[in-house]
């Protein structure tokens, strides 16, 4: 009878669960991702332990015992935390500003804020090398004053300190600001009810909740210096001031001997830092988690005067004009100028610049070409892939896919010099004896980029997948829609948003990538990143400019276009205030 | 349609949130699954929606089963309709769409249906008194509007079975009563099974057809309203649907002796064998007489609620704490010193 009732059932399509994860599958998406995502890292670290006598501590005795090493190594130290604290004293004051305070004008000023997000390291760094170089409006500024002013020589550890902690303060800010909203007024109210006074419940309640936020946010900054590339190769190279990420590269690039083995040796240095803050802040997170609300308020707390409020907006605006804006005017100027060293003058400007980054160098164009391929394929897979894991991931939760999650975020966890190093060496000989010329090639440049940002797509749709309520789904499925037709009418209108700005976030990172590519470039396969870098570095500063501001331009136009889409999107489907 | 449930358990890791659940459901029928937040009515529901599995058990439905714990029909294959506790209606879709969208896709859609979308649209539009907001956005409407679309959704493609989980549930006290006498209305027009998740007793003796009350997992109770009110089965019963005094004492034959008074003797009124063999009289507030004379259980009043239509006196005799209701004409201050005891008229 049961038998009968089977068969039956047979006929009806039944599904037996789970089968979207069946065995097979489940291996072998398993295998490619430890493939891709795992062994690379495996082979680096293997590497160090390699030598024509087999496996060997050598490498490590040698480096650990050399002075030099070390130097590098505190180097690092020193100026990723003093970095990571200007980012933080910056980060924490704006998280405050903008999430209790009466200010007029906060979502012009929070895109402000994110701009370093979006404009790449290195071209903010060649911005302020323009605002300060000697012959620089602001040098002829200094001289009127008197007594031989000079402006700040930023090829220094103090010049880049300071450029890495104003590119990394929004890290710290967008922790804490949310984390600052979501401690209910209600603490602070219970608080000043019970008889304590502001300053006493800013001590007790409010600091200790927030506390885990900025710590988290500050580990991020100290993560975010360690990974720089651009930064200290703008600015420490030519001053001979080593870290890791630049000692990495300057190790390959060199091709001695020994180079591979020792740039192994001190990628798992750099890797070892990395990691062990990494752990710091995941620690810090958990303890966060207990005690967070879900909801958050965006109402300010402080009320201020009229007349302190307008004083503290024009703080908050001067601080946007000097880092945000005169940098990259100076960047700009230093453009229109036919050779480097020039008086900014109306005889003397010329589009010159633009004309043969644009039309005349096939670098240029090549690189262009380059990025935008790139940039566009990783996006659009991307999107698929790291879509789809992350609706996996939210609705489907397992042990399993928590262990996928953490291979995927293994490449952006990783400083960019040591993954580009492990792809190198993975992909120069996958198989010994057998080199397929994936290292040379765009293909590497893809794998890289792929495997290194499809965690910002993965990150991006889970919070959008997180916003879709559960039932959402199922109230189409007992309308009889499941599958594509559930995706097609449901699932893809309410998350295009989420998917969109994730996507965007990998596109612009994808397009403007240095660290990796500076490692995997061959000739055919450059990159914007890499242009702009080897103009400066062979000193051709006026087309390292004038690429840049044409890069930014592009970005700007860019970002116009994408928020007109979502806004227009979103009175389309009137999403805006479900919610 | 009928359902049957037989012997279904559901276990999460070492949780078992149902145990041995048996029931069924007569084609037509209204039946409320009414029990306190965590007692497994949601997921009784959803297993019976299709989005989850039984770990032993089946559930069958027209005679055959849809789900086991080896295979289960998906719930776009089952010819239901659902309305969630948050509507869970699609924020980039008006009214209309939402309710032509299971017209366009519900596999048990008739020919006929299908071919007049338009004008089934309309009907049902019309059935939720939403015609003239066919056009609005979710957000554009208020919350029983919403539960309204939530409903026509629901009953849109004409389903054999309705689910509903505590559909009435984020609307306010006012719009939650005026909404019962729609959702009755709709079940008499529809002659659907409905089944109604619900932890609200007065919704559940309001509409349903028959009650199965749960705790902890397991059904306590199957019956009318009146039977579940009137003779409960069990002290969870007796306390969760008629805020009932369990009174203790001592049964002799079908006459009962409060342990406080052991002279006084109560007639049986229908009390269940389980509650009899617990040693307990279940009395509802409104059953139990108060008064100042010098016969039955002495007491003093500790708490008096003034509730508009009638009055809440909790009493303390020497042993329990007793819930009596009165009307108004009954005035007893706070300590005051009563008697207590059973109405002659029950």
């Amino acid at each position: 009878m049961n038998f009968l009732k089977f068969l039956s059932d047979e006929k009806e399509r039944t599904v037996p669960r789970a089968a979207w994860l069946s065995f097979p599958i489940q291996t072998i998406t398993f295998l490619c991702l430890v493939l891709l995502f795992v062994w690379p890292i495996f082979r680096l670290v293997a590497l160090g332990f390699n030598s024509e006598h087999g496996v060997t501590f050598e490498n490590y005795q040698t480096i650990l015992s050399d002075p030099f090493a070390w130097r590098v190594v505190l180097n690092t130290l020193l100026i990723s935390t003093c970095s990571m604290v200007i980012a933080t004293v910056l980060g924490v004051s704006f998280a405050w500003l903008m999430a209790y305070v009466t200010i007029r004008g906060k979502k012009i000023m929070q895109l402000f804020i994110v701009l370093p997000f979006v404009i790449p390291s290195y071209i903010t760094t060649l911005a302020w090398t323009q605002l300060f170089s000697e012959n620089s409006l602001l040098a002829k500024l200094l001289s009127l004053f008197p007594g031989h002013l000079q402006p700040w020589n930023l090829y220094s550890y103090m010049g880049m300190i300071f450029i890495l902690g104003i590119t990394h303060y929004p890290l710290v800010y967008l922790f804490t600001v949310n984390v600052l909203r979501k401690i209910p007024r209600e603490m602070e109210q219970a608080c000043r009810v019970s008889g304590g006074s502001k300053a006493l419940t800013f001590c007790r309640v409010t600091l200790p909740m927030a506390l885990p936020g900025i710590v988290s946010g500050a580990f991020l900054a100290f993560l975010a210096s360690l990974d720089n590339f651009g930064i200290p190769a703008f600015l420490g190279i030519p001053a001979h001031i080593n870290v890791l990420s630049t000692y990495i590269y300057q190790q390959i690039i060199g091709f001695g001997p020994d180079a591979f083995a020792r740039a192994s040796v001190f990628s798992v240095l750099l890797g070892v830092l990395a990691l062990l803050a990494m752990l710091g802040q995941w620690l810090l997170q958990r303890t966060f988690k207990a005690g967070a609300t879900t909801s958050s308020e965006r109402k300010p707390r402080y009320i201020l005067s009229r007349h302190s409020r307008v004083v503290l907006e024009l703080v908050i605006w001067l601080f946007f004009i000097a880092t945000a804006m005169i940098p990259f005017v100076a960047m700009m100027m230093t453009s229109l100028l036919p050779a480097y060293g020039l008086d900014f003058t109306m005889q003397n400007m010329s589009l010159k610049n633009y004309a043969f980054v644009l039309f005349e160098s096939p670098d240029t164009q090549l690189a262009i070409r380059n990025s935008l391929n790139l940039a566009v394929i990783t996006t659009v897979i991307g999107a698929v892939i790291g879509t789809a894991f992350a609706y996996l991931q939210v609705r489907k939760s397992s042990r399993w896919l928590k262990l996928c999650e953490s291979f995927i975020s293994l490449p952006y966890a990783l400083p960019g010099t040591v993954m580009a190093l492990s792809m190198i060496f993975v992909w120069m000989e996958p198989i010994p004896g057998w080199n397929p010329g994936i290292y040379g090639s765009m293909t590497i440049l893809f794998i890289a980029y792929f495997t290194r940002f499809l965690i910002l797509q993965v990150r991006g749709s889970a919070t959008a997948v997180l916003q879709v309520d559960r039932s959402m789904e199922e109230a189409a499925q007992v309308s009889g829609a499941n599958g594509w037709t559930k995706w097609q009418k449901i699932l893809i209108p309410l998350l295009i948003p989420g998917i969109l700005s994730g996507a965007s976030l990998l596109f612009l990172t994808a397009l403007t990538e240095l660290t990796v590519s500076a490692l995997l470039y061959s000739a055919q396969s450059k990159t914007i990143g890499v242009v702009i870098f080897g103009y400066e570095q062979a000193g051709y500063t006026t087309f390292s400019t004038a690429f840049s501001s044409l890069i930014v331009l592009l970005i700007l136009i860019g970002f116009a276009i994408l928020s007109l889409v979502q806004t227009f999107w979103r009175r389309k489907e009137g999403i805006a205030n479900v919610h | 349609m009928s359902i049957k449930v037989a012997e279904v358990e559901r276990t999460f890791g070492s949780f078992t949130a149902l145990k041995h659940v048996n029931l069924t459901v007569e084609d037509g029928e209204f039946m409320a699954i009414l029990g306190p937040s965590g007692c497994g009515k949601t997921t009784l529901l959803r297993l019976l929606a299709g989005f989850d599995a039984p770990s032993s058990g089946t559930i069958e439905m027209d005679g055959r089963v849809v789900g086991s714990p080896k295979q289960i029909v998906p719930p776009e294959k089952r010819n239901i309709g659902m309305v969630f506790q948050s509507f869970a209606l699609w924020p980039h879709m008006n009214v209309r769409r939402h309710i032509e969208f299971p017209l366009m896709h519900h596999q048990f859609v008739s020919k006929a249906l299908k071919k007049n979308m338009r004008q089934r649209a309309d009907e049902v539009l019309k059935m939720i008194k939403l015609q003239d907001l066919a056009e609005r956005m979710p957000e554009e409407l208020s919350g029983g509007q919403r539960q309204r679309v939530a409903l026509g959704r629901a009953i849109a493609p004409q389903p054999k079975l309705l689910l509903m989980d505590e559909p009435l549930s984020s609307l306010d006290a006012e719009l939650r009563v005026a909404m019962r006498g729609e959702l009755q209305e709709i079940h008499r027009l529809t002659g659907t099974s409905i089944i109604y998740v619900t932890h609200d007793q007065s919704e559940a003796l309001a509409m349903a057809d028959r009650i199965v009350v749960m705790n902890h997992g397991s059904v306590e109770q199957i019956g009318t309203p009146r039977a579940i009110y009137n003779h409960p089965q069990t002290s969870f019963v007796a306390r969760f649907v008629g805020k009932a005094n369990l009174v203790k004492g001592k049964w002799q034959g079908s006459f009962f002796s409060p342990q406080e008074a052991p002279d006084v003797h109560w007639e049986d009124h229908g009390v269940s064998e389980i509650l009899k063999q617990e040693s307990v009289y279940s009395l509802r507030p409104e059953q139990i007489e108060i008064n100042q004379g010098d016969s039955g259980i002495p007491g003093e009043v500790a708490n008096v609620q003034y509730q508009g239509k009638d009055i809440r006196y909790t009493v303390k005799t020497a042993t329990a704490r007793w819930q009596v209701d009165t009307d108004l004409t009954h005035n007893f201050h706070l300590g005051e010193s009563v008697r207590l005891s059973i109405k002659s008229n029950l």
